[in-house]
C-alpha cells in the first residue's frame, strides 16, 4: 500500500506526537545571525562584504606566498641554478625545459622547468589554496543557501534561479566541477544555459591568480567587463533556448560552525586533484607550445590569423602562442602573455580574450560528459550549443573591448 | 539515503573507511559515490547518494538518488535524519519503507537535537516503525559501531502495520 | 482571512489551506503540507522571492511558487 501525500503527512504527525518531546527553544545568536544575513536591508549588504572579504583574502593570501616567496625562491634562485646546470644550451631540449637562456624572470623563460613549475607551484597553489579555503568555510558554515535567496531576484531575470550561485562561485575555482554542479537546476534549458555561461565567462581560480600577478591593477576591470557579458548574454540565451525556468525552491539550513577536521580533508581533496590533474596539464603545454615554436608552427599560425587578431581585436599576432595553450590552461596563457611586448590596454585585451575564448580541455570534457547524461542528443546540443554561443561571444564581446578602447582613444 | 545536509557523506565516510575516493566537489553532493566496508567478514558495497527531499525528483541530483534507489531492489537502505528534522526525515523514511526496502534509521546530528532541547523516544519510535533506529553522531562517531551491528536486523516493513501501530488515521 | 502565501506580510502567521496539485509532492518533502502553520521569515524586494518557516525548518520560494499556495491568516 502506498500513502498519499496528505496521509503520510498525517502519519507523520501522529509518530512525532508519542516520540518526540520539544524543550523550551533558545532563541540563539546563531538564529539571530541567520535572520540578519537573509534580510534584504541587512543582508545585501553583509553579502557585499563577505563576497569583497573573498575578494581580499583570496588577493592577500595568493599574493604574500607568491610575491614574498615564490617569486624570490624561482627567480633569484632555481631559474640562475637551472640555467647553470642544465646542459646542451641553445639545444631543443635545453628550450624546452628552460626556455630562454638569457631570461631573468620565470615568466620570460617560458620552458616546462622554469615557467611550468613556477606557474603551477608558485602562482596558481597559493590561489587555489586561498580560494577553496574560503569557499569550503562559506559552504560548511551554510551560507551560499542564503546568498541564493538574495541574489535570486537577479538571477531570475536571466532564466536561472538563485541557486545558480553555488556553480557560479564553484566556477570561480574551477570550471569543471562547476559543471557538474548544474545538475542541482531543474531543467535542461537552465543547466545547459549555466554551463554554456560559466565555461565562457567565469574565470577560475588559477586564472584569477595569474591575472592578480601579471595584471593586478585591472583584474576588477575584467571582472566586471566578464560578469557584465554574462548578465547579457544570459539574457539573450534566456530568449533564444526553449524550455522552462522554474522558480528558486531551496531549503535553508541553519547555520553551522564549520569542523577544522572537515575543513582540511576537503581542502586536502583539492589540493591533491590540483596536483594530479591541473600541474600536468600545465607542463603538457609548455611543451607543447615549445615545440609548436622550435617548429616554426606558431609564426605560421600566428601570421595566417594576424588579420583577425590586429584588425578585429587589436592584439598582436603573437599572442596566437598563448591562445593555443588556453586550450589546455588558462592559468598558463596568461602568464605567456605577461612576456609578449603589448601595451596594457592590448594585454587586457588579450587576458578578456583568452578568458572568454575556448574553454580548457578539463571542462570541455565535462561539458560533453554532462551533455551525454542527457542523451545523445544532449551531446549535439551541449557541443554546438556551446560552440555557437562561444564564437559569437568572443567575436563580440572580445572585439567590444577593442572598439571601448579606441573611443577612448588608448588603441 | 537522506534528505540534504543531514550529514549522509560524513556516515559513508565512517562507514567505508579512508579508502574512499573524495570524488564529490564542494557545494552539493551531486553524484553518486562508491565504497566499501567490512560486515560480518565480507565486503559489501555500499553507495552515498545525493540527498533529496522526497522520491519524486526536482533536479538531477536528486533524480540520481532516486535512480540508485530503483536500480538496486535487493539493497538496504540506511536513511539517514538529521535529528533535529525528525519530521521531514521520516517523510522520505516512510517513502522508501512504502516502496518495500529494508530500512534501517540513522539518527544522526543526535548531539545538536540535545543541545536544542529535543528528545526522541528511540525504542517507541522502533516499535511503531518496526525498523532498526540508532543515534549517532557522524562527526565524532558516536554510535557508527551500534549502526553497523544493526544492518542486518533492517527489513522490510509494512506501512499498514505503521499506521495500525501509530493509531490509525484520521479518516 | 485567506490569501496566498505571496500576499503574507512580513511577520505574518498562517495556516495552510491548499496548494496547488502541480506543487503538492514536490513541497511535501521540505515540510510544507495542508494544515500546517507557517510563518513568513522575509520577502526580498523586486519580486524577489519568499523565505518562510515552517516547523524549524527554512525553506525559500520563488514568487510564482508562493502565488500557488493559500493559506489563512488570523486577523
Amino acid at each position: 500500500m502506498k500513502l498519499t501525500v496528505d496521509e503520510r503527512w498525517d502519519l507523520i504527525d501522529k509518530i512525532t506526537k508519542q516520540v518526540v518531546k520539544y524543550g523550551e527553544y533558545k532563541y540563539t545568536l546563531k538564529d539571530a545571525i541567520a535572520e540578519l544575513t537573509v534580510k534584504p536591508l541587512t543582508g545585501i549588504p553583509i553579502a557585499i562584504a563577505v563576497l569583497y572579504g573573498f575578494w581580499a583574502f583570496f588577493g592577500a593570501f595568493a599574493g604574500f606566498f607568491t610575491d614574498g616567496f615564490f617569486v624570490k625562491l624561482f627567480d633569484n634562485h632555481w631559474l640562475p641554478w637551472l640555467q647553470g646546470v642544465f646542459p646542451g644550451k641553445g639545444g631543443w631540449l635545453y628550450y624546452i625545459f628552460v626556455g630562454d637562456p638569457k631570461a631573468d624572470n620565470c615568466f620570460e623563460a617560458f620552458g616546462v622547468l622554469t615557467s611550468g613549475l613556477f606557474v603551477a607551484i608558485g602562482v596558481v597553489l597559493p590561489a587555489i589554496i586561498a580560494f577553496y579555503l574560503f569557499l569550503i568555510i562559506l559552504e560548511d558554515s551554510g551560507y551560499l543557501p542564503r546568498l541564493a535567496v538574495l541574489i535570486d531576484t537577479v538571477l531570475h531575470k536571466i532564466g536561472l534561479h538563485g541557486f545558480a550561485v553555488v556553480p557560479m562561485i564553484l566556477s570561480l575555482g574551477c570550471n569543471v566541477p562547476a559543471v557538474v554542479a548544474t545538475r542541482t537546476l531543474e531543467t535542461k534549458k537552465q543547466r545547459f544555459m549555466m554551463a554554456t555561461l560559466l565555461a565562457i565567462f567565469i574565470p577560475c581560480g588559477a586564472q584569477l591568480g595569474i591575472m592578480l600577478e601579471v595584471i593586478p591593477e585591472y583584474v576588477g576591470l575584467v571582472m566586471i567587463y566578464l560578469l557584465a557579458g554574462f548578465f547579457i548574454f544570459g539574457f539573450i540565451l534566456n530568449k533564444l533556448i526553449p524550455g522552462r525556468s522554474p522558480e528558486i525552491l531551496l531549503d535553508i539550513p541553519p547555520y553551522q560552525m564549520p569542523i577544522a577536521r572537515n575543513v582540511r580533508r576537503k581542502l586536502w581533496a583539492r589540493v591533491k586533484s590540483f596536483f594530479t590533474v591541473a600541474v600536468p596539464f600545465v607542463l603538457l603545454g609548455v611543451v607543447i607550445v615549445n615545440i609548436m615554436y622550435l617548429t616554426g608552427f606558431l609564426d605560421w599560425l600566428a601570421n595566417l590569423l594576424e588579420p583577425i587578431l590586429c584588425g578585429w581585436f587589436g592584439v598582436p599576432k603573437e599572442t596566437v602562442g598563448p591562445l593555443i595553450a588556453a586550450f589546455l590552461r588558462k592559468d598558463l596563457a596568461v602568464a605567456q602573455l605577461s612576456a609578449i611586448e603589448m601595451t596594457t590596454y592590448q594585454l587586457v585585451t588579450s587576458v578578456v580574450l583568452v578568458s572568454l575564448y575556448f574553454p580548457c580541455v578539463a571542462t570541455f570534457a565535462m561539458l560533453i560528459k554532462e551533455g551525454r547524461e542527457e542523451g545523445l542528443k544532449g551531446v549535439l546540443q551541449y557541443l554546438f550549443g556551446s560552440l555557437l554561443a562561444l564564437i559569437t561571444v568572443v567575436f563580440l564581446w572580445g572585439g567590444l573591448v577593442h572598439l571601448i578602447w579606441i573611443i577612448l582613444g588608448v588603441a | 539515503m537522506g534528505n540534504p545536509n543531514v550529514g549522509k557523506s560524513a556516515i559513508f565516510n565512517r562507514l567505508a573507511g579512508a579508502k574512499v575516493m573524495e570524488s564529490n566537489y564542494p557545494g552539493t553532493t551531486v553524484d553518486y559515490t562508491k565504497g566499501y566496508m567490512r560486515l560480518e567478514n565480507k565486503d559489501i558495497e555500499i553507495i552515498d547518494v545525493p540527498g533529496t527531499f522526497s522520491l519524486e525528483p526536482k533536479d538531477k541530483a536528486e533524480e540520481v538518488a532516486v535512480k540508485m534507489l530503483k536500480e538496486n531492489k535487493d539493497a538496504v537502505i540506511i536513511c539517514v535524519i538529521d535529528s533535529t528534522k525528525l519530521e521531514r526525515g521520516l517523510y522520505l523514511a516512510l517513502e522508501i519503507i512504502e516502496e518495500g526496502y529494508p530500512v534501517i534509521i540513522a539518527l544522526n546530528m543526535w548531539d545538536i537535537a540535545k543541545d536544542k532541547n529535543i528528545w526522541i523516544n528511540i525504542e517507541k519510535l522502533e516499535n511503531i516503525l518496526g525498523v532498526p533506529v540508532v543515534a549517532t553522531v557522524a562527526v565524532s562517531g558516536e554510535g557508527i559501531k551500534e549502526l553497523v551491528s544493526k544492518i542486518k536486523e533492517a527489513s522490510p516493513a509494512n506501512i499498514e502495520r505503521i499506521v495500525e501501530r501509530a493509531g490509525g488515521l484520521e479518516k | 482571512m485567506r490569501k496566498k502565501l505571496s500576499e503574507m506580510n512580513y511577520g505574518e502567521e498562517g495556516i495552510v489551506k491548499s496548494i496547488e496539485e502541480s506543487l503538492r509532492n514536490k513541497v511535501a518533502g521540505m515540510g510544507i503540507r495542508v494544515g500546517t502553520k507557517l510563518k513568513m521569515a522575509t520577502k526580498q524586494p523586486i519580486k524577489g522571492p519568499v523565505v518562510v518557516t515552517v516547523d524549524r525548518y527554512s525553506i525559500s520560494l520563488g514568487l510564482g511558487i508562493a502565488d500557488k499556495i493559500i493559506v489563512e491568516v488570523e486577523e
